[in-house]
């Protein structure tokens, strides 16, 4: 096969491909706006494990909160109800809505606006459930002891190994809130200046 | 007429020429498909930019190449593209099996090209002029023909070769 050849493959092949018209104006317009979703998609997957895990764990406890049995057990159940509920469910709900701004259709102004607050919704949403997850700890602690084995901790004395625990814990969430914090602030931001970028 | 419209028709007028550029500088199905809808979104980006100083498939072929290296470069995967599979035809859909052997030799001799000389001898088998080329690349006429003779030189040699 010589270079001629390969030119004659070449514009044969293009030939076969102008006739094709296979892409829609709906793909095209698609693709453009996928590509700003793309940048939410991960965190949304994280996110929806994790609120799934919550809403497992939330109806667990629900199913067993006959087993609090002091007025504080059932405050701290409450409690931990509410955090396993509201926060994941209104941190899926903002993600619903950064991803579904129309940046092909909404004006530029609008849109940016929308982002930006959409956008610190959800990093303040982040810092309210890092801030929550630490005192949470309090009460998240007595209500599944209680429901798994039985103990209020409240009337028991902790051994020296549990407070190991609860220590290296706190420390492991320290570092894993800086990390997932981290990544949701790099990806607000690229997906930001994708929609500068689109003026 | 709006906007998206015209930039969808363009999409459509010249889809082919997008695909040819990403089969050339990319070999997997899905990079192909991550590529082709990176190159719309720099197309849509910056088409409000384009004037009309040049044709508008010299621009296309500029933000589509440069966009391809750029991909090259970075070879990283996007989560979740928008399916364009049906859109793409791969080499078993030719009907005329000469052509596909043909073109499973063409795709072959240039992965053995760098990056540049791939985007040359693609806007060379486009049919475009070295002055075209120059237009498109950035480089000069007289560098293009030198660079071009050599990269004809390297694919005749490794197609004696085998």
């Amino acid at each position: 096969m010589d270079i001629e050849e390969l030119q004659s493959a070449w514009t044969q092949m293009s030939n076969e491909l102008n006739q094709q018209k296979k892409l829609t104006n709906q793909i095209i317009l698609d693709m453009t706006k996928q590509k700003y979703q793309n940048k939410f998609t991960t965190i949304t997957k994280y996110e929806t494990l994790g609120a799934l895990i919550c809403f497992a764990i939330a109806f667990f406890i629900l199913i067993n909160f006959q087993k609090l049995d002091t007025w504080y057990l059932q405050v701290c159940g409450i409690l931990t109800l509410s955090f396993l509920i509201v926060l994941p469910a209104m941190v899926l709900s903002t993600l619903k809505r950064i991803k579904n701004i129309d940046i092909l259709n909404g004006s530029y102004k609008d849109n940016l606006k929308l982002y930006l607050k959409t956008k610190n919704r959800l990093l303040r949403l982040q810092q309210i459930g890092i801030a929550v997850g630490f005192i949470g700890l309090v009460f998240i602690v007595p209500v599944t002891s209680k429901i798994i084995s039985n103990k209020n901790v409240f009337l028991t004395s902790l051994k020296t190994e549990q407070y190991l625990i609860f220590a290296i814990t706190m420390v492991a969430m320290v570092f894993f809130c800086k990390w997932a914090y981290n990544g949701y602030l790099k990806v607000t931001r690229s997906a930001q200046e994708l929609l500068q970028d689109l003026e | 007429m709006q906007k998206e419209e015209v930039f969808t028709d363009l999409i459509r007028e010249h889809q082919a020429l997008l695909y040819k550029v990403t089969s050339i500088y990319t070999d997997k199905k899905e990079d192909q498909e991550d590529l082709f809808q990176e190159i719309v979104f720099q197309l849509w980006k910056y088409f409000d930019s384009f004037r009309n100083d040049s044709k508008i498939t010299t621009w296309m072929y500029r933000v589509a190449m440069n966009t391809a290296i750029t991909f090259v470069k970075k070879k990283k995967r996007r989560p979740d593209s928008v399916s364009v599979a049906d859109v793409f035809i791969t080499q078993s859909d030719y009907k005329d099996d000469v052509l596909e052997e043909q073109l499973k030799l063409l795709y072959q001799q240039l992965q053995h090209l760098n990056t540049l000389e791939k985007g040359l001898i693609f806007l060379l088998l486009e049919g475009k002029s070295y002055k075209e080329i120059a237009q498109i690349t950035g480089l000069s006429d007289s560098n293009v023909g030198t660079k071009i003779s050599r990269i004809k030189k390297k694919l005749k040699t490794n197609m004696t070769k085998q």
